[in-house]
C-alpha cells in the first residue's frame, strides 16, 4: 500500500517535471509553491498544462480502476472493466453524433466541453438503459451479456456515423476514441476531482455488500445484504465514474480492468476494504505512469494513452497472474 | 417454533415444484429432506430462507411471516449453505468466516473483538481452527465444506438450512458434517433443516425426515416411523435394490438364473458371502436361518432365496427338507463357518449331506476345524473370499 503511495507521489513529480521542454527539478519545485524569481513561461507550462493535466490523470486512473473493481466483483468476473457494461459505447456513439452530426447541420466547430457534454449523457443514457434492465432480470449474467449487447448497438450506430462522415473528422474522431489527457484544463480537473471524490467515497462505503458478494449473490443475500439495492448502487456507482473519466479524456483503455489485478495479487487480499483504496492509488499511479510514457516516448509526438496502458499493462497483468494466484 | 409452513406451494415462475407443504420445525431438531434428484427438495429450502418467492402459502420464521423481515432481520436467524461451488478469491478461511458475521457488524463491517471470537469459535466447532490462515481456494472439497459451515456458524443463527451438505464429501468428511450439525442441534438448540442423498445418514442422524416426490410430500415424521421398504422404494423407484429399515441401509438385489449356489450360515457370516456372490451373478439360496438372524435380514434384502426357520426354536423339520432339497440341486455348497451350536445342528447335518452326495463343498474355517467337523477329505478350505470365488468359477465354468 505505501509502494503504491510512493509511486503515485514519484510519477506525479516526473509527470510534472519531465515534458518536451526541460524545465529543471528545483526550478519546478520552486514554481509548485510559488516562488517569485521564476520564469513565467515556465510557470504557465507547468501550472496551465503538466499540474491539470497530471491530476487529471491521476483522478481518472483512481477513477477507473475504482470503477473495474465494483464491476468485477459484483459480475464474479475478473476479465470486466468499466466499459464492460456499454459506458464507454454509450459516450462513443454520443460524441461521434456530437462531432459528425454538428457538421451535417452546418456548425463548423464543436467545442471541447460540448463533446464532454455529450460523452457523459452517452454514458448516462446506457447506465440508466442497463438499470431499467437490471430491475428485471433476476441473474448478474444475463445483465453482462445485455450490458455488452447494448455496447454493441451504440457502436453499430456509431459505424453508421462514421461510414458517412469526412475523412478528417473520421481521424479527430478515431483519435478521440483513443484517450487522452491532453486537453485537461483546471476547469475540467475541478468538476472531476468534485464529482470522483464523492462517487469514491460512495464506493467505499460499499465495501462491506461488497466482499459478502465474493461469496456470490445467494450467499449475499443470505447475509442480510438487499441485492437489489446494492445492484443499483454498484452499476450506478462504476457507470458514473467510467462516465466521468470518458467525458474528460475519452475511454482509456484497460486501466479498470488491470489495476484491481496488480492490487489484488500484491496485496495478496480480496477484501474490498483494503483492495478499494488500493485501487484508487495503484490506478493514479498507473495512469500518471502510461501518460507520462505517451507523451515521453516519441515526443514531440504523443501517442494515445489507451496504447500505452494497454501496450504496458496487458504484458504486466500477465506477469503477474503466472507468477502469483490466478484469482478475483 | 423456529419455522412452520402452511400450503406452502414452492416452483419457479408458472411452474409448481411441489405445493402444499404443512412443515412446523421446532428448536433443536435436525430435519431431512430426502427425495429423488429433482424432486423439489432445494426449491423448497430455496423458498424457506427466501432465496424464491413462494407460488402459494406462507412461510413464518419465529412466528412473523419472511415477507414482511428484512434481508438483515432473516439474516441474523437463519444461515445457509448451499450446493454453488464459491471462489472468492484471495480470501483466507477466517475472512470467509467472518463474512459470517456481516449481519452483526456496523456499516463498515469492521469486527469487534466479540466477531472475531465467535468466528473463532465457529472454526473451532467444525475441526478446522487449523486453516484459519489459509487460501479458501486451495482447501479440498470436505475442508471447504466445513469452512462454509463455520461460516454459517458465526452467522449465531437459529436455523441452519443445507442443501446437499454432504454431497462430494469423502466418508470422513461426510460423517464428520453430520456429527457437527447434530451436536449443534443437541448442544446448542440450531434448528438444522438439510437436504440429503444418504437415506443411511439420514436415518441415523436426523430427528425428522421430510420425504419429497412427485410435486407433494409423501410422508413426514420420525425416520423410523417413515423411512420402511415400500416408501423408500417409492420414494425413489428402486427396483434392484432394497432399503431395510432394520439394518438402516441399501442391498443391491441380486436374481439371477443359473446354478444354484447354496450358503449354510448364521449370525453373520452369510454376508459378506452373500454380497461378495451376487456381485458373480450366481443363483444364491441360503438357510437354515431364524427370522431374528441378522443374516436372514441381508439375504432378505439381496433378494435370496432364503429357506427360514422361527426365531429361538431348533429348526423345523419341513425347514430341513426343503433345505436338503435345495443342497441336492445345488451345484456348490458353502459353509459360511458358522458358531454350531444346540440350535443349528441341521445346518451340520445339510453340509455332511452334500459331501455325501458328492457335491462340491467349500468352507471358510481352518483346515483343522473343517476335518474335526465333517472329517472328510472333499472339502475345499478358502482362506478368503478370493479363494472362495475362484473356487466357484472353476466348478461352475
Amino acid at each position: 500500500m505505501a509502494l503504491f503511495l510512493l509511486g503515485v507521489i514519484l510519477f506525479l513529480i516526473l509527470n510534472i517535471t519531465l515534458g518536451s521542454i526541460n524545465i529543471p527539478l528545483p526550478e519546478t519545485v520552486k514554481i509548485l509553491f510559488r516562488a517569485a524569481d521564476t520564469d513565467t513561461a515556465y510557470q504557465s507550462i507547468i501550472w496551465q498544462i503538466r499540474l491539470p493535466r497530471a491530476l487529471g490523470a491521476l483522478l481518472s486512473g483512481a477513477a477507473l480502476a475504482v470503477s473495474g473493481l465494483l464491476l468485477q466483483v459484483f459480475f464474479r468476473n475478473p476479465i470486466v472493466g468499466p466499459h464492460i457494461l456499454g459506458i464507454s459505447s454509450g459516450a462513443t456513439f454520443a460524441v461521434a453524433l456530437a462531432m459528425m452530426g454538428s457538421y451535417l447541420i452546418g456548425m463548423t466547430y464543436v467545442s471541447p466541453l460540448t463533446l464532454s457534454l455529450a460523452s457523459f449523457l452517452g454514458a448516462m443514457v446506457v447506465m440508466v438503459i442497463v438499470i431499467a434492465v437490471a430491475s428485471k432480470v433476476r441473474d448478474v449474467i444475463t445483465l453482462l451479456v445485455i450490458g455488452l449487447m447494448t455496447g454493441y448497438v451504440a457502436s453499430a450506430l456509431s459505424s453508421f456515423l462514421i461510414a458517412f462522415a469526412q475523412s478528417e473528422n473520421v481521424f479527430r474522431f478515431v483519435i478521440w476514441t483513443m484517450g487522452s489527457f491532453s486537453a485537461m484544463t483546471w476547469d475540467k480537473v475541478s468538476l472531476l476531482a468534485g464529482a470522483g471524490i464523492i462517487l469514491l467515497i460512495g464506493s467505499y462505503l460499499l465495501a462491506k455488500p461488497l466482499n459478502a458478494f465474493l461469496l456470490g449473490e445467494n450467499y449475499a443475500r443470505s447475509l442480510g445484504v438487499n441485492v437489489k439495492m446494492f445492484r443499483y448502487l454498484v452499476i450506478f456507482f462504476s457507470c458514473a465514474l467510467a462516465a466521468i473519466v470518458t467525458a474528460f479524456a475519452g475511454p482509456v483503455a484497460f486501466v479498470g480492468l488491470a489495476v484491481p489485478h496488480l492490487a489484488r495479487l500484491a496485496l495478496g487480499t480480496s477484501d474490498n476494504r483494503v483492495l478499494i483504496p488500493a485501487s484508487v492509488l495503484a490506478g493514479a499511479a498507473v495512469t500518471l505512469g502510461c501518460d507520462l510514457l505517451a507523451r515521453m516516448l516519441f515526443s514531440p509526438v504523443e501517442l494515445p494513452v489507451s496504447a500505452t496502458t494497454s501496450l504496458f499493462g496487458a504484458p504486466l497483468v500477465i506477469f503477474f497472474l503466472i507468477k502469483g494466484k490466478t484469482a478475483l | 417454533m423456529i419455522i412452520r409452513t402452511d400450503k406452502l406451494k414452492v416452483g419457479y415462475g408458472k411452474k409448481t415444484v411441489v405445493s402444499d407443504i404443512n412443515l412446523a420445525l421446532l428448536a433443536g431438531q435436525f430435519v431431512c429432506l430426502l427425495g429423488p434428484n429433482g424432486s423439489g427438495k432445494s426449491t423448497i429450502l430455496k423458498t424457506l430462507v427466501r432465496m424464491l418467492a413462494p407460488l402459494g402459502g406462507e412461510v413464518f420464521l419465529n412466528d412473523h411471516n419472511i415477507h414482511e423481515l428484512s434481508s438483515r432481520e432473516i439474516a441474523r436467524t437463519t444461515a445457509v449453505v448451499l450446493t454453488e461451488p464459491v471462489s472468492p478469491g484471495l480470501m483466507t478461511v477466517y475472512d470467509i468466516v467472518m463474512l459470517g458475521r456481516h449481519p452483526h457488524t456496523g456499516f463498515m463491517g469492521k469486527p469487534t473483538a466479540l466477531d472475531t471470537e465467535k468466528a473463532l469459535e465457529a472454526l473451532r466447532r467444525v475441526n478446522a481452527a487449523n486453516l484459519a490462515a489459509r487460501y479458501f481456494s486451495e482447501l479440498s472439497d470436505g475442508e471447504k465444506q466445513k469452512v462454509m459451515l463455520a461460516r454459517a456458524l458465526a452467522q449465531e443463527p437459529k436455523l441452519i438450512v443445507l442443501d446437499e451438505p454432504t454431497s462430494h464429501l469423502d466418508a470422513r468428511h461426510r460423517i464428520e458434517v453430520m456429527l457437527i450439525l447434530r451436536q449443534l442441534t443437541q448442544e446448542k438448540g440450531v434448528t438444522v433443516i438439510a437436504s440429503l442423498h444418504d437415506i443411511d445418514l439420514a436415518l441415523k442422524a436426523c430427528d425428522v425426515a421430510v420425504l419429497v416426490k412427485d410435486g407433494e410430500i409423501l410422508a413426514c415424521g420420525v425416520p423410523e416411523d417413515v423411512l420402511h421398504e415400500e416408501i423408500v422404494a417409492q420414494l425413489y423407484g428402486l427396483e434392484n435394490a432394497n432399503f431395510s429399515a432394520r439394518l438402516g441401509g441399501v442391498e443391491l438385489k441380486s436374481r439371477q438364473q443359473g446354478a444354484v449356489v447354496f450358503v449354510v450360515a448364521g449370525g453373520g457370516t452369510g454376508a459378506g458371502i452373500y454380497r461378495a456372490l451376487a456381485r458373480q451373478r450366481l443363483y444364491l439360496a441360503t438357510g437354515i436361518l431364524p427370522v431374528n438372524d441378522i443374516d436372514y435380514q441381508i439375504a432378505q434384502s439381496i433378494g435370496l432365496d432364503v429357506i427360514s426357520t422361527p426365531a429361538y426354536e431348533a429348526p423345523q423339520e419341513a425347514s430341513y427338507q426343503a433345505a436338503l432339497r435345495q443342497v441336492k440341486r445345488a451345484t456348490c455348497v458353502i459353509d459360511s463357518g458358522f458358531t454350531v451350536g444346540s440350535q443349528n445342528l441341521p445346518n451340520l447335518e445339510l453340509l455332511r449331506a452334500a459331501l455325501a452326495a458328492g457335491k462340491t463343498t467349500l468352507t471358510l474355517r481352518s483346515p483343522d476345524e473343517a476335518r474335526a467337523l465333517f472329517s472328510a477329505d472333499r472339502l475345499h478350505c478358502a482362506r478368503d473370499y478370493f479363494e472362495l470365488i475362484s473356487a466357484i468359477r472353476k466348478t461352475i465354468g
